[in-house]
């Protein structure tokens, strides 16, 4: 048995978005089918929305997308929204027409799905998401293989959802995505969470590397300067300290 | 309810769309008009092979489209995702199979539908026999319970089976519970078999779904083949494939329902 994700400790704030960041095959696809409970951790305890996962009701205040998502090819747009309000008891027509417009999508309610761009599937996707007015939304590689100006397209209205007090938790690989868009942010990779925070100070990394060559490791180690690390390279030491520290008076 | 019946509505409006199920039923419809042409073939009355012509059509292609329905369409479903988006809705699993299920034997219903109106514009306008026409519409309805319980078992099999294995069990199973049943079943009151090949037989023929008391093409080719109670023999024949259909269903939930997707 293989570990896909193991020891998750995330914690999404209500109205921001948040950046789930990482490779392919790290375990972020897993992650959200956890939260959905598509699928069953193993161990572990999460509360999404407050409520212990697998509570059933969750479902009315939650919405997701997936990565390239399919959707009935022969239906038009209005149709899509029609089947996913159905799912819910929605028969609201002016609110699907509503959403059609707030994806730019009113002017080809009529066309089948299979005549929609990746973007545009990608916009009814974000529409029958809206469906039920959800709290919160998963959006995973929301602008996976879109074009830049369906890429900026789809941002925008993400963008829009916080603004409107939705939470977002997005999957992404691309760090210029999230980047643009998020919050705070968790990197993933290989199934354990990395680093977690703001992304500011996530690229900020927090930390110096001083690579010096001619001296001997025992020099810095003598320092005694509180978490930092010393590792020999090729012709020298690499000294590893908080961005806090002494870094002039270390170097004089 | 709602979501059950939403999920198969979207479900008949794919199927009536899919290429191969469309090509099988066009193949079937074309090979019902030429039906009355093979008459002349057969030295028996032409009414009489034109019978079993036409019910062996129609049966033969609603076990190809009710097997090659069922068997892709939960593997479809999770490998276009689909099924995500429908899932993270307040959707439960058994909701999605069951719904998955009527919309597939109402596409079933549909397209056998179509076969019994061009059986009845065969034989009541082109042979002038409507009584006939009708009396085949009778058997037809006898394949689609036969033919909803194939898709039962299909559907069942096709939560833990990759589809191409699946194609190919559902059609063995056919097979054997159509033309094997008999055999199983008098097997097991052989006074003259073994114990242990007696249970084997019984139990064969009490697991396997008996989809030969379906088939009502002997009765109506030889009709000195009477039944003594045609009402109590469909209604028995009912009961059973609704029976077996929901046994079907409750395992396929259970095991669906458990099912890492």
């Amino acid at each position: 048995m293989v570990d896909v994700v193991s020891q998750l400790d995330l914690h999404v704030e209500e109205g921001e978005i948040f950046g789930f960041l990482g490779p392919n095959g790290a375990g972020k696809t897993t992650t959200i089918k956890m939260l959905l409970s598509i699928i069953e951790p193993t161990e572990g305890e999460a509360y999404v929305l407050g409520k212990e996962l697998g509570d059933f009701d969750v479902h009315k205040l939650i919405s997701y997308v997936p990565e390239r998502p399919y959707y009935y090819e022969y239906m038009t747009g209005m149709e899509i929204l029609k089947f996913y309000g159905s799912l819910f008891g929605i028969t609201d027509t002016a609110r699907m027409e509503m959403l059609l417009e707030k994806v730019n999508l009113h002017r080809d309610k009529t066309k089948t799905i299979s005549q929609f761009s990746k973007g545009m599937q990608q916009r009814i996707g974000l529409a029958q998401a809206l469906i039920n007015d959800p709290k919160l939304l998963f959006l995973d590689e929301p602008t996976g293989g879109l074009d830049p100006i369906a890429h900026r397209e789809i941002r925008d209205l993400i963008l829009g959802f916080r603004e409107e007090g939705r939470t977002v938790f997005i999957s992404s690989h691309e760090l210029s995505e999230v980047e643009l868009i998020c919050d705070r942010v968790a990197i993933i990779n290989h199934g354990v969470i990395a680093r977690q925070g703001k992304l500011t100070e996530l690229l900020k990394g927090g930390r110096v590397e001083l690579s010096v060559t001619g001296v001997n490791r025992g020099v810095f180690e003598d320092m005694k300067i509180a978490d930092s690390n010393v590792h020999d390279i090729a012709g020298g030491v690499l000294f590893d300290v908080p961005e806090e520290a002494d870094i002039n008076g270390v170097i004089e | 309810m709602r979501p059950i019946l939403a999920i198969a509505k979207a479900t008949v409006g794919e199927a009536i769309r899919r290429r191969v199920l469309l090509i099988i039923l066009f193949i079937a419809t074309i090979l019902l008009f030429i039906a009355p042409l093979l008459g002349v073939l057969s030295q028996r009355q032409e009414q009489t092979v034109l019978t079993g012509f036409v019910l062996g059509i129609v049966q033969l292609s609603s076990a190809v489209i009710a097997i090659t329905l069922t068997v892709y369409m939960l593997p479809n479903e999770v490998e276009r995702r689909t099924i995500y988006t429908i899932l993270s809705k307040p959707v439960q699993r058994y909701q999605f199979l069951l719904g998955k299920y009527l919309g597939a034997v109402a596409a079933l219903g549909l397209m056998m539908g179509l076969m019994s109106c061009v059986t009845l514009v065969e034989f009541g306008i082109m042979q002038n026999n409507w009584g006939k026409g009708i009396e085949l519409l009778q058997g037809i309805g006898m394949f689609f319970i036969q033919m909803s319980l194939l898709a039962s078992v299909a559907m069942c099999l096709s939560t833990f089976i990759a589809p191409l294995v699946n194609f190919f069990l559902t059609g063995g199973i056919y097979l054997i519970g159509t033309l094997g049943y008999a055999f199983f079943d008098s097997f097991s009151r052989n006074p003259n078999a073994s114990t242990y090949s007696k249970w084997l037989a019984w139990f064969v023929s009490t697991v396997l779904p008996n989809f030969a008391s379906y088939n009502v093409q002997n009765k109506l080719i030889n009709p000195e083949t009477v039944i003594t109670n045609p009402i109590q023999y469909a209604v028995n024949a009912v009961i059973y494939g609704v029976v077996y259909i929901t046994i079907m269903l409750i395992a396929g939930m259970l095991i669906f329902d458990r099912k890492e997707v």
